[in-house]
């Protein structure tokens, strides 16, 4: 009969097309933000554990789709079939009773792990290598904090992020700078609606849900101990210093990939996010660097200075720098959202936090990238972003309050005729570029 | 709405609940749900913010507990308006039916009454958690019982139009009736849970 | 119809005569035996009619939704491509899902459920038909309500409408906050009108599926044939049942957080809003009580139809009936007790998380049951690939495949990585449409020659299921990996580098091959209806009793009711001793008993309309929508009074023998 081949084509291409997708889509694991190529515990621990379902599943998969296939084939109605009818049996208690076993058993299997699993990335570690007192070297922590690891708290806002360093008195957007393998307690919250912190190769996601605090704790790489006792023999050749930066380029790639996972509106697609990892040293050093901030102009002048033959006489200062920052805490008011560390009168709190700008490797919430395949920043790209972004952020983002605010401060609400032109878009973005 | 069913789909004499009965369970259960969630809304917000407001210094058991015992009363005249109609008494279920319609319509009005001293006491739909869900709460409640009034008032206007039979009308009333005992029940759980547990461990509280 | 049979109004005549509208205790003429076949159609409370226009709406509802589905995969094939704005892309997926879901896959269940339930159990209607009929039309009206915002978006693009009022500045007329509708996002801070629509439409399609739920369960315990017991009914009975259960359970839940939505965005209360104490959490419990009973009302009836479909073409009884019935029922109970396994990157807490991985693995066991049975009943068989068949083994196949990522997605830890990427979409679309789809299609291919009493033509249909299932896997396989690779679900566009545009290429062409398939259906359904050849009673050698009346059966259903001895009823009586075999119940001589067709159930719901659309409207600003929402509230306390006064009504029908 012409139907035993139509059903046989059927299960088969089935068969065939998913093979076919196995070799496409066979090739490339390793890409950025691969839960595959986990970096860190946490990540490890949850490839782990789906691997784990993965090979349950599939010896599952075999047995009864290798018995389903030999059924319907074994089974099938021949040509010019007359054999009696089947025998209409109604099952058998003992082989349903058997395979119900079975399947609890293999569920087992995957049970127990998982709430090991459950336990394991749930629960922040305070081991003592984490401990802020026993790496961090630089300025600034707080009193007390000396036992506990790292905390940054998160904030997600419709569509970009603020990460704050309680211990450490800082506060950065989008580009988040964490330790190579040392445990971090992050603490979630949300302003506006629900978000989902997602680092896909160093942690599985935790929302952030407006109105509670959700917390997780991440961690680039395995901690430089374990690193160096994995590797005993290797290393005994090299020098301390030479195995610490082994360890930063082979266990720590330095930078991450994320965005947020739960639907937060218009932009939700353009809501991603970065993390560098550094050396202990690296990190104290950018957070001194970042406290610091810019306190001169770009011209290296005292801000009160500037402010004060601002007030007098806005005419005084020329220069394309000079006309973007009149511009930035003039016409634009960028000022009234943003601030830079250093300068006296960028002190706002509504949108990210401008210090060092030029030093991330984004921008727009990781939309706009600028960097070159070897992590430097390409300074033209650069410019282009930032004037792109700034002249006409609404295509770039949205529905962002850059372009709109609630406040009425947005660039889209100056009156017509005052828009912000592309020249002097270009001339703020000019001043953007000397905070490094 | 329950009459849908023609009396000859009814007829499989067999049934231990018939069609229409068997409905308004599954309605009762499906409303058991509905309160459910609106119960539980309302005491997870009570369990997570206690300190918000304080209403022992609102509700009035007094008023209350008149209320409460309004409805349980209504419901056991209720429960003779059924028995009247399976006996055929037509009398004795008007006389019942307009007790329990007049019952219930004490009770609307005390809610009516709280409600605008609640409100002129400053609890509004839109005072925090406590107001949005105890508002939403009793006032689902109290569209529960003025729909068993309206329902309840035109059987009773029905029963005049002498197209009443013992049979298939005292099964309306029983419907009817279910409704009534349930929406009965579910304030008494609303009157337990919602006030009543207000005042434990507050001495005096609002009684004065 | 009619012509095969005589028959008198209510009082008994010794002499046949035509059938004419008779008076209702409105003193109102009833719709019935008029000319015109709209209004026959209209007010039928026949539930074979009603079930074909379940079916036709939910079918054209199916392809409006993969139309939508077909735009955000062009949309998505090419990274950073700007071929729809980020608002219509989130307005495509939200409408995609709830179309799905509340309009395509529950009414065509809802479709099986009437045309088949009566027929299965010997009934000649259901319990109530005239609920029944305000089920559809509620349905239709919430459909309508849910779509309007379409048309307001149209001319908000042609520059012609804007909202003010509550929503002013706010331009999404068509939902925009994803189908789950998660808090805070739907607030009237940060959403329009559409939230609105949305709200109003799916508080109407509740009460509908409600209705109908409630109906169909009375219709299960108390209608059934004399000898039809509980543990003789046919499994796809047996689902509906379980299903009728869920719903009337976990919809409660969900009108409850609708309603307070509305509450919030209406009247300014705190139940998801956060500055007033509100906790945005509260609705993603509410949503999941409701939710993942949910996934189990649309995916028990496609199980019931895998039973029906498997036993008949392998010549052999389900294999451990029992079993299957009551592995349905568990999963239907488990169902209510595992919502929170759609919340763990919400922050449950290690024992909350820990329980509800638990309980998700042990709702595997009855669902492996369900499989180990078919595989079981095709054992020793005869195993025949008639179009119904070809489409039920592909069922199992890839059911099965979205199990096993299904058990994936229960063990939290991995799963926080999968949550909200595309692998999840694999998931539930293996389930969606390797399970429900193919179950449909296969019960379209089984019982339409039923409905309709014409038989398929050639052999289109493997073509429908070559294309269906191959592109459904290319669309859907490689998704798991585009999950597992870090790209996020609901996002309108995505940057290059990521090592995402092969997938998303493949994953669209897909979606083309899938939607030449459905095409395909679609002309071969036209083609049976064109087909001259009769069905016949029985074309498929089938086991139960809706295939023991004739094609199309008539309005009465059973010109006899017939009295039941065995499971499998038709079955045994074609093939079984004579003990098994089905009897009749004697005439009592007052012939067939028929239901009155009725306007007010049609009008009752005719007033969803004005009070959702109205409600929805004001919200946008638009004057006079409150009177016009009270308008319709009126319209369904009158049409619900009059329904309840006009009295039931009825006639007699009386078959000739030969009928």
């Amino acid at each position: 009969m012409k139907n035993i081949y139509h059903g046989i084509l059927n299960s088969f291409a089935t068969v065939v097309s998913l093979g076919i997708l196995l070799m496409v889509t066979g090739c490339d694991l390793n890409t950025r933000m691969s839960t595959f190529k986990p970096k860190g515990p946490v990540a490890q621990e949850q490839l782990d554990l789906f691997m784990l379902t993965v090979w349950v599943t599939l010896g599952i998969f075999i047995a009864v789709g290798g018995t389903y296939l030999y059924v319907v084939i074994r089974f099938r109605e021949r040509p010019n079939d007359t054999r009696p009818l089947p025998k209409q049996g109604h099952g058998n208690p003992l082989i349903e009773i058997g395979l119900i076993g079975i399947s609890i058993l293999l569920l087992v299997i995957i049970a127990v792990p998982t709430l090991k699993g459950i336990w394991y990335t749930q629960t922040t570690p305070n081991e003592p290598a984490s401990r802020l007192g026993n790496w961090y070297t630089g300025e600034g922590l707080s009193e007390g904090e000396d036992e506990n690891i790292l905390t940054i708290k998160v904030f997600g806002y419709q569509w970009w992020w603020a990460f704050e360093y309680p211990q450490l008195g800082i506060t950065t957007a989008n580009e988040m700078v964490i330790p190579a393998g040392k445990a971090v307690h992050l603490e979630l919250r949300s302003v506006d609606v629900i978000h989902s912190f997602w680092l896909p190769r160093i942690a599985g996601k935790v929302d952030l849900i407006p109105g509670r605090t959700n917390s997780m704790w991440i961690q680039a790489g395995n901690s430089f101990d374990r690193w160096q006792k994995e590797r005993q023999d290797s290393i005994d050749s090299i020098n301390a210093t030479t195995a610490y930066e082994t360890y930063l380029r082979d266990e720590i790639d330095g930078y991450y990939y994320g965005q947020c996972a739960e639907y937060c509106g218009d932009s939700h697609a353009r809501m991603l996010f970065r993390a560098s990892v550094v050396s202990d040293q690296g990190f104290a050093d950018w957070v001194a660097d970042h406290k610091e901030g810019n306190p001169t102009t770009p011209e290296g002048d005292n801000w009160n200075d500037w402010y004060a033959t601002y007030d007098k006489d806005p005419d005084l200062l020329v220069g394309e720098l000079n006309e973007g920052i009149k511009l930035f805490v003039g016409k634009a008011q960028c000022n009234s959202c943003h601030a830079i560390n250093g300068n006296p009168r960028a002190a706002g709190v509504g949108g990210p936090d401008l210090t060092n700008l030029a030093q991330r490797l984004s921008l727009a919430a990781g939309w706009l990238n600028h960097h070159n395949e070897d992590g430097s920043i390409d300074e033209s790209k650069q410019l282009e972003n930032l004037t792109k972004w700034i002249h006409d952020p609404n295509s770039v983002k949205p529905g962002n309050l850059m372009w709109i605010a609630r406040d009425g401060r947005g660039i889209g609400q100056l009156p017509q005729e005052d828009q912000l032109t592309i020249e002097e878009s270009r001339k703020i973005s000019l001043f953007l570029q000397t905070l490094k | 709405m329950s009459e849908s069913a023609s009396s000859e789909h009814d007829s499989h004499h067999n049934l231990v609940v018939g069609n229409k009965k068997l409905l308004m369970w599954l309605f009762l259960g499906s409303d058991c749900m509905f309160f459910g969630t609106l119960i539980s809304t309302h005491l997870i917000y009570r369990k997570l913010y206690p300190e918000e407001y304080d209403p022992t210094q609102l509700f009035s058991l007094e008023l209350t507990s008149f209320s409460t015992f309004i409805l349980l009363m209504s419901s056991f005249l209720m429960a003779l308006a059924v028995s009247a109609m399976h006996k055929g008494e037509l009398k004795s279920f008007r006389r019942n039916t307009l007790g329990v319609i007049f019952f219930g319509l004490i009770f609307l009005g005390c809610q009516v009454f709280e409600f605008s001293e609640f409100v002129h006491l400053g609890l509004t739909l839109q005072s925090g958690t406590f107001g949005s869900t105890f508002y939403l709460m009793t006032g689902t409640h109290g569209c529960h019982v003025a729909i068993g009034v309206f329902w309840l008032t035109c059987l009773l206007f029905y029963s005049y139009s002498g197209k009443m039979d013992a049979h298939e009308s005292a099964i309306d009333v029983e419907a009817a009736g279910l409704y009534w005992h349930f929406v009965d029940i579910v304030w008494i759980l609303i009157f337990t849970a919602v006030y009543l547990i207000e005042f434990i461990g507050k001495t005096g509280g609002a009684a004065h | 119809m009619s012509s095969t049979v005589t028959a008198t109004p209510t009082t008994q005549s010794e002499h046949p005569v035509v059938l004419s509208p008779e008076r209702s205790k409105l003193g109102l003429l009833r719709p019935d035996h008029g000319k015109s076949v709209i209004i026959d159609w209209l007010t039928t409370v026949d539930h074979k009619k009603i079930g074909i226009m379940y079916g036709a709406i939910a079918l054209f509802f199916l392809l409006v939704g993969g139309l939508e589905a077909l735009i955000i995969r062009t949309q998505l094939a090419v990274p950073e491509n700007d071929l729809i704005s980020a608002q219509r892309y989130n307005q495509l997926f939200t409408m995609h899902g709830t179309t799905m879901i509340f309009l395509a896959v529950m009414p065509l269940n809802a479709a099986f459920f009437n045309f088949l339930v009566p027929l299965q159990i010997g009934a000649r209607d259901v319990a109530f038909p005239r609920i029944n009929s305000f089920s559809l039309w509620a349905f239709v009206a919430g459909a309508l309500v849910i779509n309007f915002g379409w048309i307001l978006q149209a001319l908000e693009a042609m520059g012609l409408f804007s909202a003010s009022g509550p929503t002013e500045g706010m331009n999404d007329f068509v939902p925009a906050m994803g189908w789950f509708g998660y808090a805070p996002i739907t607030g009237i801070k940060f959403t329009g009108a559409g939230t609105d629509f949305w709200i109003m439409g799916l508080q109407i399609l509740g009460i509908a599926s409600l209705t109908a739920a409630m109906n169909f369960t009375v219709t299960i315990v108390n209608m059934r044939a004399p000898g039809m017991k509980m543990m003789r009914m046919p499994v796809f009975t047996w689902m509906t049942l379980v299903t009728s259960l869920l719903i009337v359970f976990a919809f409660p839940a969900i009108t409850v957080a609708l309603g307070e939505l509305m509450f919030d965005r209406l009247f300014g209360t705190n139940f998801f809003v956060t500055a007033g104490g509100g906790q945005p959490i509260l609705w993603q419990h509410l949503f999941w009580i409701f939710g993942h009973p949910e996934v189990y009302i649309l995916v028990l009836p496609a199980m019931g139809i895998i039973s029906e479909v498997l036993p008949t073409f392998a010549k052999k009884p389900l294999f451990g009936y029992p079993i299957v019935v009551f592995s349905g029922a568990v999963i239907g109970f488990l169902g209510f007790a595992v919502w929170s396994h759609h919340m763990f990157t919400t922050g449950l807490g290690k024992v909350a998380t820990a329980a509800f991985s638990l309980l998700t693995m042990a709702i595997a066991v009855p669902t492996g049951v369900k499989i180990f049975n078919w595989v079981g009943t095709l054992w020793g068989g005869r195993v025949r690939f008639s179009p119904p068949m070809i489409f039920a083994l592909g069922f199992v196949w890839m059911f099965m495949m979205g199990g096993f990522s299904g058990i994936m997605h229960s063990s939290a830890p991995a799963d926080a990585q999968q949550q909200d990427s595309y692998f999840v979409i694999a998931h539930f679309h293996y389930v969606a449409i390797g399970g429900i789809f193919l179950a449909v299609v296969s019960g379209i291919y089984f019982w339409l020659p039923k409905m309709i009493g014409k038989m398929w033509k050639g052999n289109l249909s493997t073509w429908v299921a070559i294309f269906s299932t191959v592109g459904l896997n290319v669309t859907f396989f490689p998704m798991h990996f585009l999950g597992l690779l870090g790209m996020p679900r609901r996002t309108h566009t995505y940057l290059e580098g990521f090592g995402w545009e092969t997938y998303n290429l493949v994953c669209t062409i897909g979606a083309y091959i899938l939607a030449f398939g459905i095409l395909l259906l679609v002309v071969d359904i036209i083609r049976c209806f064109r087909s001259g050849e009769p069905a016949g009673n029985d074309p498929w050698d089938a086991r139960t009793l809706e295939w023991k009346t004739t094609s199309p059966p008539q309005v009465y259903n059973f010109g006899k009711t017939p009295i039941i001895h065995a499971r499998d009823a038709l079955w045994e009586d074609k093939y079984g001793p004579e003990n098994r075999k089905c009897g009749e119940q004697a005439e009592d001589g007052h012939g067939i008993h028929m239901p009155s067709q009725s306007w007010w159930p049609l009008l009752a719901s005719a007033g969803f309309i004005p009070l959702g659309l109205g409600l929805s409207l004001m919200q946008a600003g638009v004057p006079f929508m409150g009177y016009f929402a009270i308008f319709g509230l009126c319209l369904c306390t009158v049409g619900i009074a009059l329904w309840a006064i006009e009295g039931p009504g009825g006639y007699h029908l009386h078959p000739k023998k030969d009928a």
